[in-house]
């Protein structure tokens, strides 16, 4: 976008304040939602948890055609409609509700780059596994995401976004990778943020920040969704801190509210591997 | 301490030692780190290597990509990080990934893919020194792919066009700029006061916007605005690179070696005097040879001082 778009947009979200019946959209819960796409709307979730801002959840099997940028979670609130965390986060900063502003410049610095960290290793690498690894991709990723359709559009589809991912991970030098090679980014991906982490609570110690929201996101996806291995999750588990914060955000923001947001979320697939 | 090692990579202009970002990342870890690398640069020969440059070939195992490179020359005990704490460790993962995010894209627009610094910069230099005829394809290759990776990467929807895409990815460079001159401060390098992989992936990224005079430049007027990310970019290529294009040991070693040279003729002529002259005293029966010998080595020692102090 523009700046002056970006600017127009920013002043109508300022004009008014978040309404009550704000939505978020992703695709269906039980049958086709995938890894990634869970991991980003949990996170966006989480966020908005976080900033005390109240979003119902609504399962659409076409939430990523409806998106404006073609990627799931997008919140339709008031006239608008919104993709992704990045943006997300703009939009409710213009409303007047911000998670990092106390943090000073060093500290947005290092907040910016590890988002990044996260979804250059952890999200590249849920998307290989889904869409490079060839057992994962016909035993779990081509009946889940094209289960709204009927044959052969269902293939069709699905074919086509693996077709769109395996480009993508060609350009940017992945497709060459081994599954050992990609498990091993997300182990040192995983060592880089339980180290950050250390002892405290949350990344900025008392408060939790965006960062927080799409780690437990990405984290709290790998933990509880059943693959063909448990290879991924193996490598998260490893981190004790990073599993404990995983249950403390669920505890603090997720139990309470209405089940069907994250808990029951996760029992997507056949089993459900429970977060001890 | 190992085995000799060879880096093939892209040579350097405009005073920087490589063009290339991923090769002059490596070539700065390597000297931050006091690995002793042979640098080939890649000249008109058929026989270096093209593709996935740089690579590191050390006896018979051969490694492309820079933070495999990275990994090669830490096992060999090359490690530049030894003095960070876990938690800096993860920083340089985190701060290096914000570097291929946010700023690649936009280096390699301005490289590759915007037309005018293409074909004036980018093209004849890389032609020039590839041979012919790969040298009308390949240049032609990597812009494709340069593009490719940009559109892929960036180029989904809500932007629809190359000029909104392009807008976005310069603005995203320029925040990423931004964050790294807050990150550095005033301080020399990232962590303190030896360079470190981060230091070598940032320089490895700016150096090249800095340096290269292209006719579109904005991000480097940008850059050129961000007064310690310029300090901290010549500083490595005074302190480290000495105005190496070719990977020689810098000029001042060699003055070094000739001063030393002439220092040992001078003393070996002094002391065949003194033999000399302790000879005839000796055949002389008169006078006793004692005090002339030690005299004459007091005079040979303070003509060799001066000389000591030229040499560094």
């Amino acid at each position: 976008m523009s700046l002056v778009a970006e600017a127009f947009m920013n002043q109508l979200a300022a004009a008014e304040p978040w309404p009550e019946n704000a939505a978020l959209y992703q695709q269906l819960k039980e049958d086709q939602i995938l890894l990634s796409d869970n991991a980003a709307s949990l996170a966006v979730q989480a966020f908005l948890q976080m900033c005390n801002l109240p979003v119902r959840v609504v399962c659409r099997a076409n939430a990523e055609y409806m998106s404006p940028s073609g990627k799931v979670p997008f919140i339709h609130v008031g006239n608008q409609v919104v993709s992704e965390l990045g943006p997300i986060v703009q939009f409710v900063k213009a409303k007047g509700h911000s998670l990092s502003d106390g943090l000073d410049e060093v500290q947005k610095a290092e907040m910016k780059a590890y988002m990044e960290l996260v979804n250059n290793m952890l999200l590249t690498a849920e998307l290989y596994l889904q869409w490079c690894d060839d057992v994962t991709v016909e035993e779990i990723t081509h009946p889940r995401y094209g289960s709204p359709y009927p044959w052969p559009l269902n293939r069709i589809l699905s074919y086509q976004k693996q077709w769109e991912i395996r480009r993508k991970m060609k350009a940017i030098g992945w497709a060459g990778k081994s599954l050992e090679q990609v498990l091993e980014d997300v182990d040192q991906c995983c060592q880089a943020l339980s180290q950050r982490l250390g002892t405290q609570p949350y990344f900025f110690n008392k408060q939790p920040t965006e960062l927080d929201a799409l780690v437990f996101g990405h984290l709290f996806t790998i933990l509880t969704t059943q693959l063909i291995t448990d290879e991924l999750s193996e490598k998260v588990k490893n981190y004790g801190n990073l599993t404990a914060f995983c249950r403390r955000i669920e505890q603090q923001y997720f139990e309470g509210h209405d089940k069907d947001s994250s808990a029951t979320a996760s029992a997507r697939y056949a089993k459900r591997s429970l977060l001890r | 301490m190992a085995a000799p090692m060879e880096l093939s990579c892209w040579g350097g202009d405009w005073g920087l030692p490589s063009l290339h970002p991923e090769s002059l990342t490596v070539m700065a870890y390597a000297k931050f780190a006091g690995a002793p690398l042979t640098v080939n640069t890649i000249n008109n020969s058929w026989s270096t290597p093209k593709a996935d440059v740089p690579v590191l070939i050390s006896e018979d195992i051969v490694i492309s990509q820079p933070a495999k490179i990275l990994n090669f020359l830490r096992k060999q005990r090359y490690n530049a990080d030894y003095e960070l704490s876990a938690k800096q460790g993860a920083d340089t993962l985190a701060y290096i990934a914000l570097l291929e995010e946010k700023l690649l894209p936009a280096l390699l627009h301005t490289f590759w893919v915007e037309a005018e610094n293409y074909c004036s910069v980018t093209k004849p230099w890389f032609a020039s020194r590839i041979p012919f005829p790969l040298s009308l394809y390949l240049p032609g290759k990597m812009s494709r792919e340069a593009l490719n990776r940009i559109l892929l990467t960036r180029g989904g929807p809500p932007l629809y066009s190359l000029t909104e895409v392009e807008a976005q990815i310069y603005r995203d460079a320029k925040e990423c700029l931004n964050l790294l001159s807050k990150r550095l401060g005033t301080s020399q390098f990232f962590f303190g006061n030896t360079p470190t992989t981060l230091d070598a992936f940032v320089f490895g990224f700016l150096a090249p916007v800095y340096k290269v005079c292209f006719p579109r430049v904005q991000l480097q007027e940008h850059l050129k605005q961000l007064t310690n990310l310029c300090r901290f970019c010549d500083d490595i290529l005074t302190c480290y690179f000495k105005l190496t294009v070719t990977g020689h040991s810098p000029s001042g070693q060699d003055t070094a070696d000739a001063n030393l040279q002439k220092l040992t003729q001078l003393v070996n002529k002094e002391s065949n005097l003194i033999e000399k002259m302790d000879d005839n005293l000796r055949k002389s029966p008169q006078h006793p040879p004692r005090k002339i010998t030690t005299l004459k080595l007091a005079a040979g020692g303070e003509e060799s001082s001066p000389l000591n102090r030229l040499s560094p």
